[in-house]
């Protein structure tokens, strides 16, 4: 206890004016702390907000919804027997016709009496919507948002097309209370109510509808007790389950899945900033070796100096995790009212203590991780160091016990990652990355710094360019930057390239091969009756290149060879395939693109047993094999078929892929629709859709290219926000940078002094330090480009199963970048260690 | 008349302290012959380190005027300055000042190569060898203990064969055998292979080190109290 009382003081004493040597070591840690925070904190408001709002979001207590179908008369007494207030809403994509002729798609909302069981929807005008949706004047009224009028040109009071029946345009709407969890639209909404729908054709077996049927409990009922009811009661009705207590599971957890990804990113930060900790406890130490010597030959134990400077270490953690948690937990508070007003979701910002225990534990444990090892070899300082002429005789590896912790840290540190991103692959994938990259930019280090002696050494290349062979002494030396230099930024620049290299093959499937090849137009809904008919028009026009076809119903997977199909017992990766319906189609032929890869496709007139032919992937992570069953509900009747073959499709083209096609007699019977692709150039939309609005009303066309312009805003918003992210790597990448380089920069200037005094002019010193900088950046910049193609390679080619192509462009941009900002820290320091007067440099140093 | 190797006309020099200005140099005049060797003596704070690095174009005069083989050092410019010392300087300082990321080769070929040397390797080597640590070439500094580190510098500041060698205190951190040694060498060294021995300044406050030179100044309170001739042959 005594011992530890004389550390704390001692520990304290000796840290009084020494603040400022740790002004690195702060600001890496609470950079990599308040990234980690920040985006804790504002995943956390996102998910209270939804979750505070869940009643208001979705309308009710409780929703079950079913695509495609309305419940059955059995299902629809449960719920009314089961709730306190019931709402049936019907929602899908419907093609709008204007007065003069336009057609616009638009997400068609229809209601009843009921809605909204919470909240209120409003109009501009303020007139009572049940008023402006009764039936007037020989036609239903219709609200919509103002983007449909904008896109329309339309007037309150313009009769609009909906199928085959029309509606009064009456209001546009102010707040729909539901429109959250209504998810990404393809166009703007309109509402009408049921009734208005009654002979519009828009609602027949196999269009693409959704049911949702929205509950308020009954008050000593709960959300979870009437979820097991359900599924005790009627356990095979396949609706898709909604609550309060998460009322946009979708949202949550892309906001989450986004969140965790973007914290493994502030963890990249955290990681760099370890090598500023590093060097910065090293220096600290290095400093204070006459002070420990001097310890040491008092009566100071090893473990004494230890424990002062680990005092030192962990007080200086604590203040950098504060000074952390305050920006990172603070500053998505002060921009509360911006971020709430840009965020698409409601989000309720606080303080979230369990971001900042995260951000804090990441901060201790990589504080503890990088500056153990200094501290470790600092305990070994013996007190001859006082009386030692040479340097270089301390040991260099610590003891075994301190090894052993190190790796205990490491271990807790990634196995904090894993459980923190909840996705072994990622958080374990993430941290393997980080390792590998450190590894290889320290072993880098090694060769370049080796690379360079030998270099040096070859007197041919160096002679006669005194420059080149003190910018090389500099950079393959002992004891020089070269090690922190590649450390600080490899790891910064690496993730810029692997980002870069990322966003630009998206970018360029999506902008070249998609578009290039994509069809202008995918059309729903088209009645089978007129499935020839639209084929014909097709055809008839010239502006289209191609049109193809295919038979279109929706099946839920319930059995897997003769047993119920239970999603616990399949792969993750497969779980999809079992929730809710899943589009099916039936062919004569293999479809184009498509090669079968085992088993075989059926006969044109084949009409025994069912068959299908399954996508190889998806098939193949369901577990089936050539022979097996699977039972498909189709409009409640069960189908059972055989797989008859695997296959691959080519995804990109867009073209009519479905993950199960059956054979024609199996299915060609049932209520259907058809979906066809149109192909056509771009600029041919707007007439192409009245063109089959005529004649095709309740066909639902969705202008591809404008899909992917949504997606490749999508794209530029995720992108932007890893960047946000990878921008703190970035700068404390930068700040480790300054650390290095201001720490080598006694050093630096000791060396323009002494070449002052052999003759070197400014300019050789210039010129030398000019050159060692460069090529340090060169040397930093060249592998972090090739491991961001790597990571780039893998990414692209494995999870987006696409070709990879090197994007130049980013590579340069990281190129020039990462030799910018050496030099930029070269030339921060470039004047003092040129004006240095040697005389005084010198005599200081004596 | 020969031209002097060194000449100083009412040298001051003033530098700024943390408490305001301090005079370091007083009104000092002086001439050192081509081929002399001069003691600088005197305690602590004398100026005798300021003086030599005057004399080395290393600092500026505050006032008055330093030449040397008849060059003002006023009209020269930093640049200047430097490549007149590659020309005709050595220095050898207390602390021995390598560049620690050199090896001694290296530390010991720089001054010929910024000179454009040919062979500048070749020379550095035979220096070192000179110096006793033709075994040492590829040490580093860091491996090499403070004895050894001075003979480098002793190599480094005499190998371009200067015509003025400036040492400042060149044994102040060595023990006192390896101190002779050191002085051995760089009297020996100033001989060198030329035709003109090198003019030897020498900073000390060792009055026996001092005797071995030709003449010896004595410093206090920034200036020559005492020029004494003749000390040593």
């Amino acid at each position: 206890m005594g011992s530890l009382a004389l550390s704390w003081r001692l520990a304290l004493r000796d840290l009084r004016g020494s603040l400022k040597s740790f002004r690195i070591f702060l600001a890496c840690l609470a950079i990599g702390v308040a990234a980690i925070a920040g985006v804790g904190s504002v995943t956390g408001a996102i998910t209270a907000g939804l979750q505070s709002n869940g009643r208001a979001i979705l309308g009710g207590d409780v929703e079950l919804r079913l695509t495609h179908r309305f419940a059955t008369p059995e299902e629809r007494a449960w719920i009314e027997a089961e709730s306190a207030a019931l709402s049936e809403i019907v929602g899908f994509r419907g093609m709008v016709g204007a007065p003069g002729g336009e057609t616009a798609l638009a997400q068609v909302k229809a209601i009843d009496a009921p809605y909204p069981l919470v909240g209120a929807l409003r109009l501009e005008s303020g007139e009572a919507p049940e008023t402006a949706l009764s039936r007037r004047d020989g036609a239903y009224g219709a609200v919509a948002e103002q983007a449909l009028l904008d896109r329309l040109d339309l007037e309150i009071g313009d009769a609009l097309r909906l199928g085959t029946t029309s509606v009064t345009l009456r209001g546009v709407i102010a707040e729909e209370p539901d429109r959250q969890t209504a998810g990404l639209a393809l166009g703007p909404r309109l509402l009408v109510k049921r009734d208005a729908l009654e002979g519009s054709g828009l609602l027949q077996p196999g269009s693409l509808y959704r049911v949702y049927y929205r509950l308020l409990l009954a008050p000593d009922d709960t959300a979870s007790a009437l979820k097991l009811r359900s599924e005790t009661d009627l356990p095979e009705t396949g609706w898709r389950w909604r609550d309060l207590r998460d009322p946009d599971p979708r949202t949550t957890r892309m906001v989450q899945r986004i969140g965790r990804f973007l914290v493994l990113v502030g963890l990249a930060a955290l990681a760099v900033g370890g090598v500023g900790i590093w060097a910065a406890t090293r220096g600290y130490l290095e400093r204070k070796t006459t002070t420990i010597g001097t310890l040491r030959a008092l009566g100071a134990s090893g473990g004494t100096v230890l424990s002062i400077y680990l005092i030192q270490i962990g007080l200086l953690t604590l203040l950098g995790i504060a000074i952390g948690l305050l920006i990172g937990g603070g500053v998505p508070l002060l921009l509360a009212p911006f971020l709430a007003e840009s965020l698409p979701v409601p989000a309720q910002f606080g303080v979230y203590p369990g971001a900042l225990v995260q951000a804090a534990a990441y901060g201790a444990l990589t504080a503890m991780l990088f500056s153990l090892w200094p501290l470790a070899v600092a305990r070994d300082t013996q007190a001859a160091i006082l009386f030692r002429e040479t340097a270089g005789t301390q040991r260099r590896l610590p003891r075994w016990p301190y090894l052993v912790v190190s790796g205990v840290l490491f271990a807790v540190l990634a196995g904090a990652a894993v459980v923190f991103a909840e996705n072994a692959m990622l958080g374990g994938g993430f941290i393997a990355g980080l390792v590998v990259a450190l590894l290889v930019f320290a072993a880098l280090a090694q060769l370049v710094r080796w690379g360079a002696r030998w270099l040096s050494r070859r007197r041919g290349p160096t002679h006669g360019r005194p420059a080149l062979r003190l910018a090389l002494a500099g950079i393959g030396g002992p004891g020089g930057e070269t090690t922190g230099v590649m450390l600080a930024m490899g790891l910064g620049l690496t993730l810029l390239a692997t980002i870069g290299q990322i966003d630009s093959n998206l970018r360029g499937m999506i902008d070249g091969d998609v578009s290039e090849e994509a069809p202008a137009f995918f059309y729903l809904d088209i009645p089978a009756t007129q499935r020839d008919a639209f084929v014909k028009t097709a055809q008839s026009d010239t502006a289209i290149e191609k049109v193809d076809t295919a038979p279109m119903l929706r099946g839920r997977i319930t059995g897997i060879n003769g047993e119920r199909a239970d999603p616990a017992k399949l792969a993750p990766e497969a779980r999809w395939m079992l929730r809710g319906d899943r589009g099916l189609t039936y062919e004569t032929e293999p479809g184009e693109g498509t090669t079968l890869t085992e088993g075989e496709w059926w006969s044109a007139d084949y009409k025994g047993e069912p068959l299908v032919s399954f996508i190889d992937e998806e098939g193949r992570q369901m577990g089936l094999e050539i022979g097996d069953t699977i039972t498909v509900n189709v409009l409640g009747r069960d189908l059972t078929a055989r797989v008859a073959s695997f296959r691959k499709v080519e995804w990109r083209r867009m073209g009519l892929n479905f993950t199960m096609v059956f054979n024609p007699a199996s299915l060609s019977a049932a209520p259907h629709s058809h979906i066809a692709t149109v192909y056509a150039g771009a600029g041919e939309e707007g007439r192409l859709t009245r063109l089959f609005a005529k004649d095709f009303p309740s066909a639902v066309a969705i202008p591809v290219r404008e899909a992917i312009a949504r997606t490749r805003t999508l794209l530029n918003k995720l992108a932007d926000a890893v960047r946000a992210a990878s921008a703190t790597t970035i700068l404390s990448g930068l700040i480790v940078l300054i650390g290095v380089t201001a720490a080598a920069q006694g050093r630096a200037t000791h060396e323009a002094a002494v070449l002052k005094t052999l003759g070197a002019t400014r300019g050789t010193i210039l010129r030398a330090s000019f050159l060692r900088y460069l090529a340090l950046g060169i040397a930093t910049a060249l592998p972090a480009i090739a491991l961001g193609m790597a990571a780039g390679w893998g990414v692209t080619s494995y999870v987006f199963e696409t070709d990879f192509r090197p994007a130049i462009l980013p590579a340069l941009f990281v190129a020039g970048f990462g030799i910018a900002a050496t030099l930029v820290a070269c030339v921060f320091f470039l004047a003092r260690i040129v004006a240095v007067n040697p005389a005084r440099m010198l005599r200081t140093q004596a | 008349m020969t031209q002097p190797a060194i000449h100083l006309d009412r040298v001051s020099l003033t530098l700024d302290g943390n408490a305001g200005p301090v005079d370091i140099l007083h009104d000092l005049s002086l001439s050192i012959g081509a081929g002399e060797t001069v003691g600088i003596v005197g305690p602590s704070g004398s100026g005798k380190s300021s003086l030599l690095m005057l004399m080395g174009g290393l600092e500026r005069v505050s006032s008055g005027s330093i030449a040397a083989f008849g060059q003002e050092y006023g009209a020269m410019d930093e640049d200047a300055l430097a490549l007149f010392r590659r020309d005709k300087m050595g220095i050898v300082f207390q602390s021995f000042h390598l560049i620690p990321t050199m090896t001694a080769l290296e530390n010991v070929a720089v001054p010929l190569e910024l000179a454009g040397s040919r062979d500048a390797f070749g020379r550095a080597r035979t220096a070192l060898e000179g110096v006793g640590l033709g075994s040492r070439v590829d040490h580093y500094p860091a491996q090499m203990s403070g004895g050894e580190q001075q003979r480098v510098a002793l190599a480094r500041a005499t190998v371009p064969g200067p015509s003025i060698l400036l040492a400042d205190e060149p044994t102040g951190n060595l023990d006192s055998s390896t101190g002779n040694t050191i002085i051995d060498l760089l009297f020996s060294l100033r001989e060198g292979s030329d035709a003109e021995k090198a003019t030897l300044i020498l900073v000390t406050h060792d009055e026996t080190l001092a005797r071995r030179c030709q003449r010896v100044l004595r410093m206090a309170d920034g200036q020559i109290i005492d020029d004494a001739r003749g000390v040593a042959a």
